[in-house]
């Protein structure tokens, strides 16, 4: 664990310290503060014809649905591209550089490398997240809403954000080039959301069950509607545990080639 | 304090070392000799459990390396063939992460930086990101970065490479500073560094150890063929006069236009060379130079390695090369 730690710190140190990183960010800000004043906006205009129709009923008109989960959407869309960019050095450079050399003759184990370049990776997804809840937290100034739904839906995207990153990392061990580590984790990124397709093209049900649960939107929906469901959670982190065994067979295998 | 028993690791098809077998007792240098691909790094790796062996154990002070890594790790500061540097960092702080990696107390992270610092004359540069740094300083980075943890076993895969002579003069005389201090496995295919460091060789050819021994012992393999060097004013008449010498004398051109290697059958007297120098005299031949040459590493290590029938011409250009680097 003291291993992970390290590397943790220095990896953290590393993202924070890196014109690149604050660079990515600044891109996403960029993107968010064009996107989220329309959508504010589009949000505006449908409460008003709503309030001259005189129908409140519609789902539509929380400022959740209405609002803060297209906020999210974006973000996640842009999580696709972005994580693979945080991830993509973390192995693959050290590689190239031979400095992976030094990791393997230390005295830690592969599973304490694979934990603080994860925890690493985590830590700036979380920060890139934070920047992002700067837009929905700043409504509490014009309106009052539930926190708590925000929070959940927020812990659901940061639940497939971190299956992203145990993918993408994935793909950083794979090869010595970034490059290529960051297409294969736009494609794992992009792909899981397609997996769930299944679910309208089998007739047994038993498949359609089976589809159904490993479906990443499936287990997301309830999330985001402020909802928590340990299946969800049980799912996203099998997935996140089984990315991250797979990174540290590849790391061990170093040592076996 | 480290040792290996019948090594063997295949890559694929490859054979990179086969049967490798030797013995460092602590606090010895070990100088690890061969031409380039001859398995050297590939030896190294393993034994600091970078790599597995397809067949053979590992032990450094007594705990195999494969069943017991983390153990092992700790008592080892390695140097691979690149230095383990990141572009992006500051070599202090470098150096304190890599401290902090293989295990130092929290309490002597500082001191055994510091340390590393100024072993490798690195003080005045700490500061700087050591993507900015020349490849000399990187090296020395790199060598600071093994001896960080204050490590009881160091091994070096050639440590001076990319260094200018003073700075491989300094790194020379660091390992010698090390000596007792640290058990010190080093490899190179220069030989004068051998001969500048260490106190046993090991040479290894093809993936084999052709040769393991005390570099006296060494130098003494090639004894009976003695040489004398000479040089001469008159040069058109030398070669005829010079067979005359003594029954059984061989004489060959020299590297030098003027210069002749005068190969004796046989041990020799004591005499040798004074009976030379007045037979050249005698003849007025005009000389110039007379020295003895012994044999040296670099003939052993070419004989063993490329084998005997062109030594003589390899050590030749060899020797050329030396002098013309120096």
């Amino acid at each position: 664990m003291r291993g992970a730690l390290v590397i943790f710190k220095k990896e953290m140190k590393a993202f924070l310290s890196s014109p690149n990183f604050l660079l990515v960010c600044g891109l996403m800000v960029t993107i968010l503060s064009w996107v989220f004043p329309n959508a504010l906006k589009m949000f505006e205009i449908q409460i008003r014809s709503a309030m001259f129709s005189g129908g409140f009923n519609n789902q539509s008109m929380n400022i959740h649905y209405g609002l803060f989960l297209r906020h999210l959407s974006y973000l996640n869309l842009i999580l696709i591209f972005v994580v693979p960019a945080l991830t993509m050095r973390l192995f693959s450079e050290e590689k190239k550089l031979k400095t992976f050399d030094l990791l393997l003759t230390s005295p830690i184990t592969s599973y304490e490398i694979v934990l603080g370049k994860m925890m690493a990776a985590l830590g700036a997804v979380l920060f890139v997240m934070l920047l992002s809840a700067i837009y929905p937290v700043s409504m509490a100034f014009f309106a009052d809403f539930n926190w708590g739904t925000l929070l959940v839906a927020y812990f659901g995207i940061f639940l497939v954000a971190s299956v992203y990153t145990a993918m993408d990392l994935f793909c950083s061990s794979l090869t010595e080039s970034g490059i290529v580590a960051y297409v294969m984790a736009v494609i794992m990124n992009v792909f899981i959301w397609f997996v769930g397709m299944g679910v309208d093209i089998v007739d047994s049900s038993t498949a359609r069950a089976i589809f159904e649960h490993i479906s990443l939107s499936q287990h997301l929906s309830s999330l985001v509607e402020g909802t928590v469901r340990t299946t969800g959670i049980v799912y996203f982190l099998s997935l996140v545990f089984l990315f991250g065994f797979l990174n540290e067979r590849v790391v061990e295998s170093a040592r076996w080639r | 304090m480290v040792e290996v028993i019948g090594l063997t690791k295949l890559y694929g098809e490859n054979r990179a070392i086969h049967d490798v077998s030797f013995k460092v007792n602590r606090g010895e240098v070990v100088g690890f000799l061969g031409p380039n691909g001859a398995g050297k790094s590939t030896t190294m790796r393993i034994i600091t459990g970078a790599m597995a062996p397809t067949e053979g154990i590992a032990r450094v002070d007594g705990i195999d390396v494969f069943e017991n890594p983390v153990a092992v790790k700790r008592k080892i500061g390695y140097l691979p063939e690149t230095p383990p540097v990141y572009m992006d960092m500051r070599v202090r702080d470098y150096l304190l992460y890599v401290a902090e990696l293989k295990g130092v107390p929290k309490a002597d992270l500082k001191k055994n930086v510091s340390y590393a610092l100024e072993r490798t004359q690195l003080t005045q540069v700490e500061k700087r990101l050591i993507g900015n740094l020349s490849k000399g300083f990187r090296q020395r980075v790199g060598i600071a970065q093994a001896l960080v943890s204050n490590p009881e076993v160091l091994i070096l895969d050639e440590p001076t490479v990319g260094l200018d002579p003073r700075q491989v003069a300094e790194i020379r005389s660091l390992i010698q500073e090390l000596r007792g201090q640290h058990t010190i496995i080093l490899s190179t295919h220069i030989l004068s560094e051998v001969e500048a460091t260490c106190q046993r060789v090991i040479i290894i050819h093809k993936g084999k150890i052709v040769a393991e021994d005390s570099l006296e012992n060494l130098t003494k393999l090639k004894s009976g063929t003695n040489k004398a060097i000479v040089r001469v004013r008159e040069v058109e008449r030398a070669q005829k006069v010079l067979e005359e010498f003594a029954p059984g004398v061989k004489v060959r051109k020299g590297r030098l236009s003027d210069e002749f290697e005068i190969s004796f059958a046989g041990q020799t007297s004591g005499h040798v060379m004074d009976d030379l120098a007045q037979f050249i005299i005698k003849n007025n031949l005009g000389i110039v130079e007379l020295r003895l040459a012994h044999a040296n590493l670099e003939e052993v290590f070419l004989s063993l390695t490329y084998g005997s029938k062109s030594s003589d011409q390899l050590s030749n250009s060899v020797n050329h090369v030396e002098e013309v680097t120096l």
